[in-house]
């Protein structure tokens, strides 16, 4: 179905940001406008993209500007996390800067580059999940880093500006090779299709994808995993990551590490459809499971040393990232769904934990486990929030991530990599210590000497609580609309195009079914054996 | 055959000066041979577009020219005059490694282009490699030099052997994807220097290995 939705989906949040940067020489009601502007897009992005994926629903998929725009399943999933997670980082925003304010950190200046920049950045990373032209996926992709070097250097500290530098240039270098396997893969597609201007389009491709040359397919996508493998955070290429999401303020590492690396997951799930078409699934499938492992492995080890509250999020966004490729690599429908289920849990919590990072920091000005301690008595409401985003993060129920864990181990074992889930088991169990040592620590400890108690604001408390109701809900139930938007995206990637009728599509039953039969008890039985 | 020759020989003096680009020491020259080797792009795009007869390319061609040759080159040299033409005195390896590194780059693309078997990479099979090379020259000039505005250069020469490529291979891409592309590595280049800058007038410092605080 064509829409229009899609196009001020796009057209809002740029306009608004263009508003936020031109607000900076109103004076005194500079902070009223941007506050504004921020909210008017960060809600219009919400209602739109609800408004899109209730589409997506109802028609399989929905497209515009003669399909250089499309959303179906797949893109409707990342589509959402960029609206909520866009809305509620947003809104804690508004608490978290008026802090800086007062604190003297921010002045109007920075205050209305700062909502220009975050408007900016929601607009680039919907282009990457709506676009259908491949190389406009990739000048996207390029364009969330530039939009958010400055958002991550906002301080203007040493440490702040090192950052933005590496991130910049470690992923202008990593997107790059994304170009260099997108015009492999164009430059062939060209050659099939015979019209430039349909062979642009990833839905045109896909269909011809068993005609394209198989060593340039495995060329292009080995460029392409690094290349916006680098921009997901996986291991060896996720250097940056750190030092970005833990010097960028708080909610902006909320969104780095919540939707902006899903976006560039997005876009190599995407190519891996039609090397998977083109050459089958084997030599994604073994790329996958080795970049997953060794991302799981090393975040582990790293947070396993951490002492920086954010950093040691960041790895963790690293393991997070690693599974959910891990998932992928597993294969079948079970993989892809327990992969894409993980990817949308990591979300919300993972936001969750950044934001209420940012309320630690406005109480205790450092980022150091070392100085952080007696939460619970200094912000009770912050710590109990903090608690269940640790306990959903290293896999506890009832909450989300325990749920996409399970399905990934068990689906893992099912499908006979017995070895590989006991060492994911054990690396998983790495982090849950991690986070048992370091959250214990923090929240049980004496706190330091004249900290006043107190929460900041109750902007700063609301959206993080909704995200804690959001992950017990998701831990205790799966809604339907969600489970038919998470088969749709299963069918998408497993076969290159949406099912006509997305309920006719059910893995979560097959999930159900997996513990009843004998396939998934058999690998036990030989282990055991 | 002549015309595959000629642009396969262009695509040599690319190798060639985009080495140059990387082992001059100071990085205003390498700005300058920079923009020299834009201009054998911008010569290998009008030669393909007259042997090809594609007209698009002679598009491709004068788009190369403003934004390669002209424009990120004048962005690069006003942004040096404002902080100097500060030369890095030691790099991560000597030029000798640097070259060394460069030849084991040409190998492997010579080597992984020839496994290649799709129509379109047959006549220019050697530019091809030569355009993949030229990609990693730009890896490695990130990976090698310390300089802020020798990485950035490391950039502008990824960026140049992708567009290569796309020419080789695809020369018949819709306009807008080529604009898309060569309008985003004028942004690119745009933040870079806005960062550039910025880090040196708060930090004084164009070297990368003072910017090593974050560890871990």
């Amino acid at each position: 179905m064509e829409t229009n939705s899609l196009i001020w989906l796009l057209l809002i949040p740029l306009f608004l940001s263009l508003i936020s940067f031109a607000a900076r020489k109103l004076g005194r009601s500079t902070q009223l406008v941007v506050e504004v502007s921020h909210l008017i897009s960060i809600t219009v992005v919400l209602i739109l993209s609800i408004i899109i994926v209730k589409d997506v629903l109802a028609y399989g998929s929905v497209f515009a500007r003669n399909d250089w725009l499309r959303v179906d399943s797949l893109s409707a999933i990342f589509l959402f996390i960029i609206g909520l997670i866009g809305f509620l980082a947003g809104i804690y925003s508004i608490g978290y800067i008026r802090h800086d304010m007062e604190s003297g950190e921010f002045d109007n200046n920075k205050l209305s580059t700062y909502y220009g920049l975050f408007s900016l950045f929601l607009f680039t990373m919907l282009l990457v999940v709506t676009s259908n032209n491949i190389i406009m996926m990739w000048v996207a992709v390029e364009a969330t880093t530039l939009g958010s070097a400055f958002l991550v250097g906002i301080y203007g500290r040493h440490s702040s500006l090192e950052a933005a530098w590496k991130y910049v240039i470690i992923c202008i270098v990593g997107v790059s090779f994304g170009l260099y396997g997108t015009i492999l893969i164009y430059s062939d597609a060209v050659n099939v299709i015979r019209l430039p201007h349909a062979a642009v389009l990833w839905s045109e491709i896909v269909k011809n994808a068993m005609k394209l040359d198989p060593a340039l397919l495995k060329m292009a996508f080995i460029f392409i995993l690094v290349g916006f493998g680098t921009k997901a955070g996986l291991f060896p290429m996720h250097t940056w990551l750190p030092d970005a999401h833990s010097e960028a303020p708080s909610p902006i590492s909320a969104i780095l590490s919540a939707v902006l690396l899903n976006c560039a997951l997005y876009i190599v799930l995407r190519f891996a459809i039609i090397t998977n078409l083109g050459i089958g699934p084997e030599f994604t499938q073994t790329l996958f499971l080795i970049f997953g492992m060794i991302s799981v492995a090393a975040a582990a080890f790293f947070m396993f040393v951490q002492r920086d509250i954010k950093r040691l999020l960041a790895y963790s966004s690293v393991e997070n990232i690693g599974l959910i490729v891990l998932a992928f690599g597993l294969g079948g429908t079970a993989g892809i769904f327990a992969g894409l289920l993980q990817a949308l849990n990591h979300s919300l919590v993972k936001a969750l934990m950044f934001c209420t990072t940012g309320n630690i920091l406005i109480k205790y000005r450092s980022r150091s486990l070392d100085q952080i301690k007696g939460m619970l008595q200094v912000i009770p409401l912050t710590s109990i929030l903090l608690i269940c985003g640790a306990l959903a993060l290293v896999g506890t129920p009832p909450f989300n991530i325990f749920i996409s864990k399970f399905y990934i181990i068990t689906t893992g074992i099912g499908g006979g990599y017995i070895w590989l889930m006991i060492l994911c088991l054990f690396l998983l169990t790495v982090v849950f210590t991690t986070f048992f040592r370091v959250i214990g620590s923090a929240v049980f400890g004496e706190k330091p000497d004249g900290m006043v108690k107190g929460e900041f604001n109750w902007l700063t408390l609301i959206p993080v609580a909704i995200l804690v109701v959001m992950i017990i809900v998701l831990g205790l139930y799966l809604p339907p609309q969600l489970e038919t938007l998470l088969n749709g995206a299963t069918e998408v990637t497993m076969t290159g195009h949406p099912a006509q009728e997305l309920s006719s599509v059910n893995i979560w039953q097959d999930f159900s079914g997996l513990f009843q039969t004998k396939a998934f008890m058999a690998p036990f039985a030989n282990w055991l054996q | 055959m002549v015309s595959a020759s000629f642009v396969n020989g262009l695509a040599g003096v690319l190798i060639l000066t985009s080495l140059l680009v990387i082992v001059v020491k100071s990085p205003r020259w390498s700005v300058i041979l920079y923009s020299l080797q834009s201009l054998v792009l911008v010569a290998i795009f009008l030669a393909l577009a007259y042997f090809m007869n594609a007209e698009q390319l002679y598009l491709w061609a004068a788009s190369a020219f403003i934004t390669k040759v002209v424009l990120v080159p004048l962005i690069l040299y006003r942004a040096m005059s404002r902080v100097g033409d500060i030369e890095i005195s030691k790099n991560a390896v000597s030029p000798t490694i640097a070259i060394a590194l460069a030849v084991v780059a040409v190998t492997i693309s010579f080597i992984v282009i020839d496994q290649l078997t799709f129509r379109a990479a047959m006549p220019f099979k050697p530019a091809l490699a030569v355009s993949m090379a030229h990609f990693f020259f730009g890896v490695l000039c990130i990976l090698t030099q310390r300089s802020l505005y020798k990485q950035i250069l490391g950039f502008c020469l990824m960026e140049n052997g992708s567009h290569l490529t796309l020419a080789l291979l695809a020369y018949n891409a819709p306009e807008l994807v080529e604009i898309g592309i060569a309008t985003d590595a004028v942004f690119g280049v745009v933040i870079l220097v806005i960062l550039a800058n910025q880090i040196y007038r708060d930090l004084h410092t164009l070297d990368t290995a003072e910017l090593s605080t974050l560890k871990g």
